[in-house]
């Protein structure tokens, strides 16, 4: 049994027995999901401990370069004068999957730990929790785009119900929306992938291929294809190479959220309960960056660099238009959605710069968002379920009524807006070294984008601080008055457990980003030596 | 007449040798009149009778349509005169029809309404033998006699099921409605065949095309728009899909699973043995075919998927839905090749599984809770979870999202038309796919309406006295999973087609 098999199906296996087993117990269905999450977690770290590194071991554009790898032959289909059709189960990873991998599953944990406030429906809510786990991770897991696009459409369904059914007030309108937006960028996407598979040819078979990494080597697109580069096709006027380009960026943009595709991303947080807001924010954002990192860039890498001004430009934009937004927010929760559409444009930037620095840093940023968004949505759901409600002004002084509550928010909130001795300081660092070193040495990327990214730092530097000094310090103040007083109580031991390992890796990360970069760096030198040979 | 009777001996063998290829159809023959007989013998009691009779009839008749594979090794063949014709695509069609007929012939009783009829189902299941057996002509019929009669003999059997229980005036309407523009579009079809007849002095098609060479282009295009017309009738594309919506919320809701699959795929069938000799034939000067039916097609699926959005009845919105559907499959006619008519063969079966499935759910509830409107649906999701699951992976399956059947079948036909493209870089054909993407979109919105009023929204149920539609309900399972197991294997199927 192959490891990552095994790793993305366990959620499946637990989810039959949740089905199975009578609603009469259903007080342990939280523990099941939670044993399930545990060992994927034990896997992920396994996997994480024996992930070889060295220039060997880069991946990419080498199938022989992935580890852990199962390939099985799935669909073959004959077609006819179309060639054959050879669709496989093609799981495996490299640096960019495996810490991301790893940074999933522990968000995992922490997101069953969160579903202790779902009261109502549990069954349901536990299956389609473990649904959504099987899918994200098969998403970093898949190599072979029809299993990848079946895994990123599997996520759809069960975010839809999960923030339809369990969600706020206005929970229908924001499942549908986030629904209708991720469904928009992916049924394009299905036709680019429809075109790419009829480009490609796998050398070995003959046949018509999805997987991405032959997806990758332009030697492998027959001279007449759609997508291949000699051919110098075009649709609708528009060179082919840059349509599909564009078509997946979108795809992925909607999901990152890159603005103008993000106005989903405020309302599903909102409406969404803490568990699904710490899923959406720490793992499916990811997973845009992961594929424009390795279906955007590595399939059309030569768009990629032609376009890498207006990437860049998105991030900025993204970075700025996200903080500013923040600045404005009255609800916590929103003001932190708002945060991660600013974090997220780092990952753009960093990528769009294409220097190993940049990329490091982007992958490094994921991981980081990944940990922080879980604890400051953990955090603001501590507060939202003593008092249900979330108004910035509607709380002053939460800093001597909750003294342990207001020492985790100040870590998170320290952590996220760049102190140095913690994970998001070494992935903006890193992101822009990688912006500013752009200019001098590929030319992608002008300085004043690397300026405007800084200028972004000082930008949550503000809104962090300033809402830490309206919510938690002066004198004591709740709209709710007494009510609210008794209701406020301090961290319970749950609360602390699930906490104290986010802030900790915030700063094991902070102080040894080696953890992360060891693991990465051999993939990320081989993807920037890939987009230079191009 | 001295003339003829050298011919008469060579007449009689061709119809003779014929007759081997054409026993599934003989079978069905005197099926329907075995059912007929069983209805009058028994009378108003025999509806149960009935059923087995032609329920088991079905599956002796496709294991007949199977045994056809063996006779097809050498090609196709042209029977009675050439008449029709016996291909391996056509005994898949036939195959599909007859596996969903099956389903659909155990299914009528299960609604409670027609249940009720005073008269007894008995002469639904010999209408729908004879209806089955016009099915099959329908998609072996290659000259224009042929198709005409099949076409018929399929609508008369039609307007006898839409309405066969009226039970309000809306129903009665609905049925008139259906015979009155059925009646139209048949005279229509009619006249272009006899302006083809008279242009072409034959009714074979294949010789029709080469003789239409000699004709004003504008005469013969207009003949040919007639005809297809009235196919088009049948296949409900815009902008003879009107009266679709009112006949599918009117009929009965077994007899709609019926009118909204099988005929469907049969005038399909027709569709494709009507054009092939006039996008094949390099002699044909007239209007580019091709370019019609994209337009019909882009047309069709736009119209469908944006009317279905405003639909609160469920019957209504499955209704638009399936013309929407119609559009998206004319995609793979307009390309026409052998993988196109292959991948069509797999999206028709995939679509009427799952719009049967819908239909039989929507049944379900309407016997359970009286709920028609989408409305009515709201918060029963977690009164009945398991149907509401298999209604979510139907609908899901409609849409063509992963993991169903109806997401490989979409890129299956993405895949085929795709595949031209890539050679004649053909405007048309990228517009079609970029409006099937599009619409795909569009098409959620309305399914997920479904889902939602089950789930999402909430409402305090009365106790509801259970009617218990058991067999419904497995059923619907049994196409929910069908729909899963095609998804994530698809060449389970579409292997052999």
């Amino acid at each position: 049994m192959n490891i990552l098999t095994l790793l993305i199906f366990i959620p499946v296996l637990f989810g039959l027995i949740i089905a199975l087993l009578p609603s009469s117990v259903r007080s342990s269905f939280k523990y099941i999901t939670l044993l399930a999450t545990l060992i994927q977690l034990g896997i992920s770290i396994w996997i994480y401990i024996h992930f070889k590194t060295g220039t060997a071991y880069g991946g990419i554009n080498h199938e022989d370069q992935f580890q852990f790898v199962q390939k099985l032959p799935w669909i073959a289909l004959n077609l006819g004068s179309m060639g054959k059709m050879q669709i496989d189960y093609f799981v495996g990873i490299d640096g960019m999957s495996i810490t991301l991998l790893v940074m999933t599953s522990l968000v995992l944990v922490i997101a069953t730990l969160s579903s202790w406030e779902i009261k109502s429906n549990l069954k349901g809510f536990f299956l389609l929790f473990l649904l959504l786990d099987m899918a994200v991770i098969g998403v970093f897991c898949a190599l072979d785009f029809f299993l990848f696009y079946l895994f990123y459409e599997l996520m759809l369904l069960p975010l839809y119900f999960l923030i339809g059914m369990w969600g706020g007030a206005r929970r229908e309108y924001a499942a549908i929306k986030f629904f209708l937006y991720t469904l928009f960028g992916s049924v394009f996407m299905l036709l680019v992938m429809v075109g790419l598979y009829l480009s490609v040819t796998d050398p070995a078979t003959g046949n018509h291929t999805f997987n991405i990494i032959q997806m990758m080597n332009p030697a492998n697109y027959s001279g007449q294809s759609i997508f291949s580069i000699a051919g110098h096709q075009t649709i609708l006027g528009m060179p082919a190479r840059t349509v599909g380009f564009v078509v997946l960026f979108i795809a992925f943009a909607i999901k990152v959220p890159v603005v103008p595709l993000h106005t989903w991303l405020p309302d599903a947080h909102v409406e969404a309960p803490t568990p699904v807001s710490i899923i959406l924010a720490g793992i499916l954002l990811k997973i845009g960056g992961y594929g424009i990192i390795r279906i955007c860039l590595g399939i059309f890498p030569e768009v990629a660099t032609t376009g890498a001004f207006w990437l860049g430009l998105l991030g900025v934009i993204s970075i700025l238009y996200g903080a500013f937004n923040a600045l404005s927010q009255r609800d916590l929760k929103r003001m932190i959605a708002y945060s991660s559409v600013s974090h997220m444009g780092f990952v753009l930037l960093g990528i769009a710069s294409q220097t190993a620095e940049g990329v490091s840093g982007a992958v490094m940023q994921m991981v980081s968002h990944g940990f922080l968004s879980t604890m400051l949505f953990f955090l603001v759901g501590v507060l939202y379920n003593r008092v249900h409600d979330r108004g910035i002004q509607h709380f002053r002084g939460l800093g001597s009524l909750m003294p342990k509550y207001t020492a985790f928010v100040m870590i998170a909130f320290f952590a996220s807006l760049g102190l140095p001795g913690f994970s998001a300081f070494v992935a903006e660092a890193f992101t822009l070294a990688g912006a500013f070193k752009s200019p001098t040495v590929n030319g992608l990327l002008p300085y004043w984008m690397a300026v405007c990214g800084a200028v972004g730092i000082l930008l949550g530097a503000a809104y962090f601080l300033w809402t830490l000094q309206r919510m938690f310090f002066g004198t004591e103040s709740l709209k709710g008055g007494a009510v609210w007083k008794i209701a406020l109580t301090d961290l319970n031991l749950r609360e602390k457990l699930t906490l104290a390992p986010l802030a900790l890796i915030a700063l094991a990360l902070g102080i040894m980003p080696s953890l992360v970069f060891d693991k990465i760096n051999d993939s990320v030198l081989a993807l920037i030596q890939f987009l230079q040979l191009k | 007449m001295h003339d003829l009777l050298p011919h008469i001996s060579e007449s009689l063998s061709n119809v003779l040798g014929s007759i081997i290829y054409f026993m599934p159809e003989v079978y069905l023959g005197l099926l329907f009149i075995v059912v007929l007989i069983t209805d009058l013998i028994f009378g108003k009691r025999s509806t149960k009778l009935c059923r087995i009779v032609a329920s088991a009839g079905l599956v002796l008749v496709m294991f007949k349509d199977l045994q056809q594979v063996a006779l097809i090794l050498d090609g196709p063949h042209l029977i009675f005169s050439n008449m029709l014709l016996l291909s391996r695509s056509g005994i898949f069609f036939k195959l599909i029809i007859d596996l969903l007929s099956f389903i659909l012939l155990l299914y009528f009783t299960w609604d409670n309404k027609l249940k009720a009829h005073q008269k007894g189902l008995s002469d639904l299941y010999s209408i729908a033998m004879a209806s089955v057996l016009g099915l099959h002509l329908m998609v072996m019929a290659v000259n224009l006699l042929s198709i005409y009669l099949a076409i018929e003999m399929v609508s008369i059997a039609s307007y006898l099921m839409v309405a066969y229980r009226t039970e309000n005036a809306f129903s009665t309407e609905a049925g008139l409605k259906y015979v009155l523009f059925g009646a139209a579009s048949s005279a229509i079809m009619l006249y272009g065949i006899s302006l083809l007849y008279g242009f072409s002095g034959t009714l074979d098609l294949a010789d029709t095309i080469g003789q239409l060479s000699k004709v004003n282009p504008i005469s013969s295009s207009f003949a040919v728009v007639l005809v297809l017309i009235g196919i088009g009738f049948k296949l409900s594309f815009v902008p003879i899909h009107f009266w679709v919506p009112d006949v599918y919320q009117g009929a009965p809701t077994p007899v709609t699973a019926y009118l909204s699959t099988v005929p469907k795929i049969a005038a399909f069938a027709l569709l494709i043995n009507f054009l092939s000799p006039f996008i094949l034939a390099s002699s044909w000067k007239g209007f580019d075919i091709g370019i019609a039916l994209s337009i019909a097609g882009i047309v069709t699926m736009i119209a469908g998927n944006f009317a279905a959005v405003m639909q609160s009845n469920v019957k209504r919105m499955l209704a638009y839905s399936s013309i929407g559907h119609t559009g998206f499959a004319l995609m793979a006619v307009v390309i026409l090749t052998v993988q196109g008519v292959s991948v069509l063969t797999y999206y028709l079966f995939v679509y009427a599984l799952a719009n049967i499935g819908a239909l039989v759910l929507a049944n379900y509830f309407t016997n359970e809770t009286g709920a028609e409107e989408v409305d009515d649906y709201r918060g029963l999701g977690l009164k009945y979870p398991t149907a509401s699951v298999c209604f979510v992976i139907i609908l899901i399956s409609l849409t063509g999202l992963p993991v169903t059947a109806g997401f490989t079948g979409k890129l299956f036909v993405f895949s085929a038309v795709y595949s031209v493209y890539e050679q004649t870089h053909s405007i048309w054909l990228m517009l079609l796919m970029f409006t099937g993407a599009l619409t795909t979109v569009v098409s959620l919105f309305y399914y997920i309406k479904i889902p939602m009023n089950l789930f999402l929204k909430r409402k305090e149920i009365a106790e509801i006295n259970n009617k218990k539609s058991h067999n419904l309900l497995i059923l619907s399972i049994l196409i929910s999973f069908m729909l899963v197991l095609l998804g994530i294997f698809p060449d389970l199927v579409l292997r052999y087609l």
